[in-house]
């Protein structure tokens, strides 16, 4: 092959990728975040006895499961402000979608986490004069947690590879400086190279530290949660 | 504000277009990708480390990397190396099926660990060979056990045949885009390409429910 590499296009625009990975990292941190919350609501409310807590949790978490989180970004991006008449820049139309999006998942595993606990656990906490709100916060979460804590890093991995969805509408992340430097340079073979790599680095060692944490936990005698 | 799906349902034509080629490429990468993982799921669990090395090194990459960037780099940067053009339906089906490949070869191999070695000593006490074992004794049965965690990767290339509209190809989002753009009514288009993604998504979900339940009370 008669192909020249030449990667000083990448290498001069390098403050321009590292910009784009900041805010990359920026929006998985902050849908990480409030995803993590809204998760925890909705697996509760889920949960509740009270049908009109359980079924719009229920139905949130069953249309963001199955509707391409592409479609949800769009969605946010281009309707959503028609309806609520707000401005909406990329980066708020990225956070809501995702965070949303990473909710109904998470939600599902917090459910999961919750019911492995033994109902023996919820009994005990009665028997001692505890509320429900008490026994959940005191008993049964710090034992869920640690139970899905391998199936929060697989999501939190997911959430940033799907992260790379905001370039579509013009966020200027990682993948968004990619196809910049590669337009400018005229080098996409490069470009996008150095930038797949750079994922890869990224999520490889997110995965690695996912690894570890799931082998330290199941010798702490903890099972995994999926 | 007021909701006007007419404007939708006179490019019912453009949807229904946009729909096939979602179907389409779903197919393509369906097939390629659960082929593909068999494969990478056997070469991770062969005993020769010319098969491990490359299959493991491959699912490592296409797992740790996000698609969206695979499919960039298959439609803007894999031509640079080759004498033709790549279309967006071939340079999305790439990204799609190699990733949904690494990712079943997970599936694969972890059903076929999860199948006792008895099974296995019983195949070779009765004279066969590695692959009659694999093909007679192991995969129906690791099979079984997979189905759900690959119709749920069906779901997931579904939801991610939506990525080839990032570089144009006609699918159900970039017809709900163009909807959109030629009637200016965002709202109307892009509700009803979610809905429809509901539609086709919703009972494949309900499936994988169901086959998980019926798999756990049968084991």
């Amino acid at each position: 092959m008669s192909y020249r590499w030449d990667f000083t296009p990448v290498v001069t625009n390098a403050p321009l990728l590292a910009e784009g990975l900041v805010n990359t990292l920026k929006v998985t941190g902050v849908s990480l975040a409030c995803g993590l919350v809204l998760g925890l609501a909705l697996a509760l409310m889920r949960l509740s006895r009270h049908r009109l807590a359980s079924w719009p949790a229920g139905f949130v978490i069953e249309v963001f499961r199955t509707t391409p989180p592409l479609v949800q970004l769009f969605w946010f991006f281009f309707a959503l402000p028609l309806i609520v008449g707000v401005e909406m820049t990329p980066f708020l139309a990225a956070c809501v979608t995702f965070s949303i999006q990473s909710a109904a998942f998470f939600a599902e595993v917090f459910r999961a986490g919750i019911q492995s606990i033994e109902r023996g656990q919820w009994d005990a906490a009665r028997a001692i004069g505890m509320t429900h709100g008490q026994a959940l916060q005191r008993i049964i979460l710090p034992q869920a947690v640690k139970r899905m804590i391998p199936a929060f890093m697989e999501r939190a991995i997911e959430l940033m590879k799907t992260t790379t969805l905001v370039a579509t509408i013009a966020y200027a992340d990682l993948l968004f400086a990619a196809n910049e430097v590669s337009q400018k340079s005229f080098r996409p073979l490069e470009t996008y190279t150095v930038v797949a790599l750079i994922y890869f680095f990224v999520i490889f060692l997110a995965s690695q530290f996912a690894r570890l944490l799931e082998l330290r936990l199941a010798r702490s005698g903890e099972s995994t949660v999926h | 504000m007021r909701w006007d799906f007419a404007s939708v349902f006179t490019n019912t034509d453009a949807l229904l277009v946009g729909a096939i080629g979602t179907l389409h490429i779903f197919v393509i990468c369906l097939v390629l990708g659960l082929s593909l993982g068999l494969v990478v799921g056997l070469g991770r669990y062969a005993r020769t480390p010319w098969f491990r090395w490359p299959a493991t090194a491959f699912v490592e990459f296409f797992r740790n990397t996000p698609v969206l960037v695979q499919i960039l780099w298959f439609y803007f940067a894999l031509p640079m190396l080759l004498p033709f053009e790549i279309s967006p339906l071939a340079a999305a089906s790439l990204g799609i099926s190699l990733n949904s490949a690494a990712f079943s070869a997970e599936i694969y191999r972890g059903g076929i660990q999860s199948i006792e070695p008895g099974q296995w000593d019983g195949a070779r006490a009765l004279g066969m060979s590695w692959g009659q074992a694999m093909r007679r004794i192991i995969l129906p049965q690791a099979l079984k056990r997979m189905t759900p965690a690959l119709t749920n990767r069906a779901i997931e290339i579904f939801k991610m045949s939506t990525l080839a509209s990032a570089v144009a190809y006609v699918e159900l989002l970039q017809q709900g885009k163009l909807i959109a753009s030629l009637n200016y009514n965002p709202i109307e288009a892009y509700t009803t390409v979610a809905v429809i993604f509901f539609v086709f998504l919703w009972p494949m979900v309900q499936f994988t429910y169901l086959l998980e339940r019926r798999l756990r009370r049968s084991e």
